[in-house]
């Protein structure tokens, strides 16, 4: 490890209503691959947000090869040799590696671009990274792995000091992994500082010098990697207060029947022979990290995207779910974690979007019953204390939090029994979340059975009866609520095989 | 301004339809006005209105198809050379076969059924691209119309001939006084299609699934289903434009009929129904295919090129569509 290449000193930053970086420091040597740990929503990618310019800091400062710098967009990072390797990678499939590699900065005879000469540039990024790859095949014919060192090649092609990694292993297979560490190792060799976001503590372990960990938009604490055990990792990863109180034993009656069973589940990459069992008045916890599967589980039990197999019974019968339809004909609801996209008709109104799911039942002869409609909707805006002003208002006129007790109110009407909440309370406020809690308790008491997906490590322990874990596409771990704590869970969430 | 907008008619035939009824009444004075000052024949007559009329029979029907289509967020460009082949292939059978015309008019519907359930299977069902898929059916309607009558036109019978009834459909004649039943026809079908898409189950969910087709179909719908409907609807019309275009114009020409895909669209945007889907109106649409038959009436009127009427839409269909994304802009 050399010299301190880059300090953030203090960073602070607020967006309306979330405190996401309370004070937050990193340092980042040359030669040094650093680790930047922390459960979703720990701000890890706000603070990298913050250094490359996307986001403005409120407090704090950020010390660079000594001198202290505001870079007001990427650009300028990137000028200055800060770059990211994004986990979404951004290359235009149509184009060669070279275009992609130059794109934005072409090397031009006269008025011409000059490819040739592009390509050659493209070949001595290559060499310096040991990699064999020909500049002029098009982006979208190489494997993701070669890909992202076609970004890697990118990084350092603008003179980078220093590189993020932003879940960089997320997509790639085990050799490609192994590549990609030997790439990150010269990279550290030659001096180069670099910052290596994952989830995946074993990674850690075999790549990174340092780690620092953030936890709530926090500065936890920064260890030396190879003095440090997963444990010590883990603990100060999770170890917060959880104020709420959470939930100490099941709710649900010991006899309670089964009314979901899910056998060897499996619907692509994501969901890898899942089974589980969803008891009558429970709520199933569904815990894990980013892309972890949760999702797609949800999914593919709905019949949202096609399964590649397993059986799912609905109060001991076994059902054919191929489609939604099916889903909601055997009494399941799903409830989007993208509200906006996959749960509401946000041009139309309260009233029409409580009726979709069940629009039969309020139509007589031809026509659609407006006024037993209205009457429904009604009833679940006062049940729910959805804060509309009408039931003909368009719902794009509502808060997050009424938007979503109109989903909600979607599913009650159409009398599910099987709910499936998946993070029922993201970009809710404080106040509308605790009522949709209060709503879920209610819920589970009049008999109904929900599966709640959430990445809140205190939702799940103060919602849940029994927690589900999953790990890149696999269930690692079934908890009961008596048992649980953050530490198990999150052992089990960097379950890998 | 801002009590005339929250005047309780006015908003209840919603304020750019009477903007719409505005600008048609002053159009409609305003080529009076030119012809007298150009010396051409006066404008205010009932022939005039009549003929009108004819073109507002056959374009109405098909604007009223085509909104459903384009209130699930697609698009239809087959309407206009379905109607010519359905007018076709029900005329050759009527004049070539001798088959009943009663028979014949229900063929031509039966014809545009045909089509609205080829271009519905491709798009919901195919997942082909609504663009490019009536486009080939654009294709295919405007070969097979030729190709059936051995590209000769064909000319359905006169009002005074025996099989000439079908045509008191478009009008009827009665002591001298011509009274434009076409028009009571299409006003009863807008007001069937408006019921369809504002009261029926079928229309809410075809408006829903043009504004958001995915949180329809994970509310458990046969989205489908619902979308497949929407083209046979469309389809149904066309068949049913080709009855009133031979009503008015008895002759129909074999490779034509695709100007009118575009006279009936830009009917449908003027109208307030948006091209990117849930949000439809059939009032919009019957004022916007009044316009334009006034357009094409008055320019002949004033003794132009019939063209200018493209230049003139062209221009009415940029402003129309520009409101529409200002006011979407501005609801996000």
């Amino acid at each position: 490890m050399g010299e301190v290449i880059l300090t953030m000193k203090g960073i602070d930053k607020s967006f309306p209503g979330v405190h996401a970086l309370d004070h937050v420091d990193l340092e980042i040597r040359k030669g040094e691959v650093h680790a930047l740990m922390g459960e979703n929503g720990a701000g890890k990618s706000t603070l990298m947000k913050v250094l490359t310019g996307i986001y403005s800091m409120d407090e704090g400062s950020i010390t660079y090869e000594g001198k202290q710098v505001t870079f007001t967009n990427p650009r300028e990072a990137q000028a200055a040799g800060i770059v990211i390797v994004h986990q979404e990678l951004n290359m235009m499939n149509h184009l060669t590696v070279a275009q992609n590699i130059f794109i934005g900065r072409e090397m031009m005879s006269g008025k011409l671009i000059n490819d040739s000469k592009m390509n050659k540039e493209a070949i001595k990024l290559f060499q310096k990274l040991n990699i064999d790859i020909n500049p002029n095949d098009k982006m979208g014919d190489l494997t993701v792995g070669k890909q992202q060192m076609c970004e890697i090649a990118k990084a350092i092609s603008h003179e980078a000091k220093v590189i993020i990694f932003d879940e960089p292993s997320a997509a790639l297979t085990e050799t490609e992994i192994e590549e990609l560490f030997k790439i990150i190792r010269d990279l550290r060799d030659q001096g180069l500082g670099i910052v290596y976001i994952s989830h995946r503590m074993d990674e850690i372990k075999v790549i990174t010098d340092r780690v620092t960990v953030m936890r709530d938009g926090g500065y936890v604490g920064t260890l030396i990697t190879k003095d440090s055990t997963k444990d010590d990792i883990i603990n100060m990863m999770v170890g917060r207060v959880i104020y709420e109180d959470p939930k100490t034993e099941s709710n649900v009656a010991p006899d309670a029947p089964v009314v979901l069973k899910v056998e060897h589940l499996n619907a692509g990459k994501m969901v890898r022979d899942v089974s589980f069992e969803l008891h009558k008045g429970e709520i199933l916890g569904f815990s894990g990290l980013m892309g972890a599967g949760r999702t797609e589980t949800a999914r593919a039990l709905f019949g949202a995207d096609p399964k590649d197999g397993g059986d799912i019974y609905i109060n001991g019968t076994k059902v054919d779910i191929k489609t939604p339809m099916d889903a909601v004909k055997a009494g399941i609801g799903y409830l989007s974690e993208d509200r906006k996209r996959f749960g509401i008709v946000v041009a139309k109104t309260v009233a029409e979007n409580s009726t979709m799911a069940n629009l039969d039942n309020f139509t007589s002869g031809l026509f659609i019953n407006k006024k037993k409609e209205n009457q429904i909707a009604q009833r679940y805006v006062e049940e729910l204390k959805t804060k509309t002003p009408t039931v003909d208002t368009e719902v794009v006129n509502l808060s997050g939090g009424n938007q979503q007790k109109v989903v909600i109110a979607k599913w009650l009407v159409r009398n599910c029994d099987i709910l499936i909440f998946d993070e029922p309370t993201r970009g809710i406020d404080v106040g509308a979340k605790s009522e949709i809690y209060h709503l879920m308790n209610e819920l589970v008491a009049e008999g109904k059975s929900i599966i709640m997906i959430s990445s809140e490590m205190t939702e799940v322990l103060r919602m849940s009866d029994r927690i589900v874990v999953m790990c890149e596409g696999k269930k690692t771990g079934e908890i009961d609520i008596a048992e649980a704590t953050q530490e198990n869970i999150m052992h089990a969430a960097t379950l890998r095989d | 301004m801002e009590n005339f907008k929250n005047n309780k008619i006015i908003k209840k035939i919603g304020f750019n339809r009477v903007v719409l009824i505005g600008v048609l009444i002053l159009m409609y004075f305003a080529f009076a006005l030119v012809c007298s000052i150009m010396g051409k024949a006066s404008f205010i007559n009932y022939q005039r209105i009549l003929s009108l009329l004819n073109y507002s029979y056959f374009l109405g029907f098909l604007a009223l198809g085509v909104t459903f289509v384009i209130a699930t967020g697609g698009i239809d460009f087959s309407i206009g050379t379905v109607m010519f082949c359905a007018a076709l292939v029900g005329g050759q059978l009527l004049t070539k076969s001798g088959l009943p015309v009663i028979l014949c008019l229900l063929i031509c519907v039966a014809v545009g059924v045909i089509f609205g359930m080829l271009n519905g299977f491709m798009v919901a069902y195919m997942g082909l691209p609504s663009f490019i898929s009536s486009m080939a059916s654009m294709m295919l309607s405007k070969g097979i119309g030729s190709v059936f009558t051995k590209t000769q036109s064909v000319s359905w019978p006169q009002a005074t001939a025996d099989d000439g009834w079908y045509r008191s459909l478009v009008k009827v004649t009665v002591g001298g006084v011509t009274i434009p039943t076409g028009l009571i026809f299409l006003i009863i079908v807008a007001i069937i299609c408006s019921m369809i898409l504002n009261k029926t189950k079928a229309g809410r969910y075809i408006l829903c699934l043009g504004s958001n087709k995915e949180a329809v179909r994970l509310s458990g719908v046969n989205v489908k289903k619902w979308e497949c409907l929407a083209y046979v609807i469309c389809g149904t019309l066309a068949g049913i434009a080709a009855i009133v275009f031979v009503g008015a114009y008895s002759t129909v020409q074999p490779g034509l009929g695709d100007t009118y895909n575009n006279d009936a669209i830009a009917s449908c945007v003027m109208g307030g129904t948006s091209m990117s889907g849930g949000l439809a109106s059939i009032g919009g649409a019957f004022i916007g295919v009044m316009i334009i038959s006034l357009l094409q009436e008055g320019i002949l009127a004033m003794g132009f090129q019939k063209d200018w009427q493209y230049v003139i839409t062209g221009i009415i269909v940029i402003i129309a569509v520009y409101a529409d994304v200002r006011s979407r802009k501005r609801r996000n």
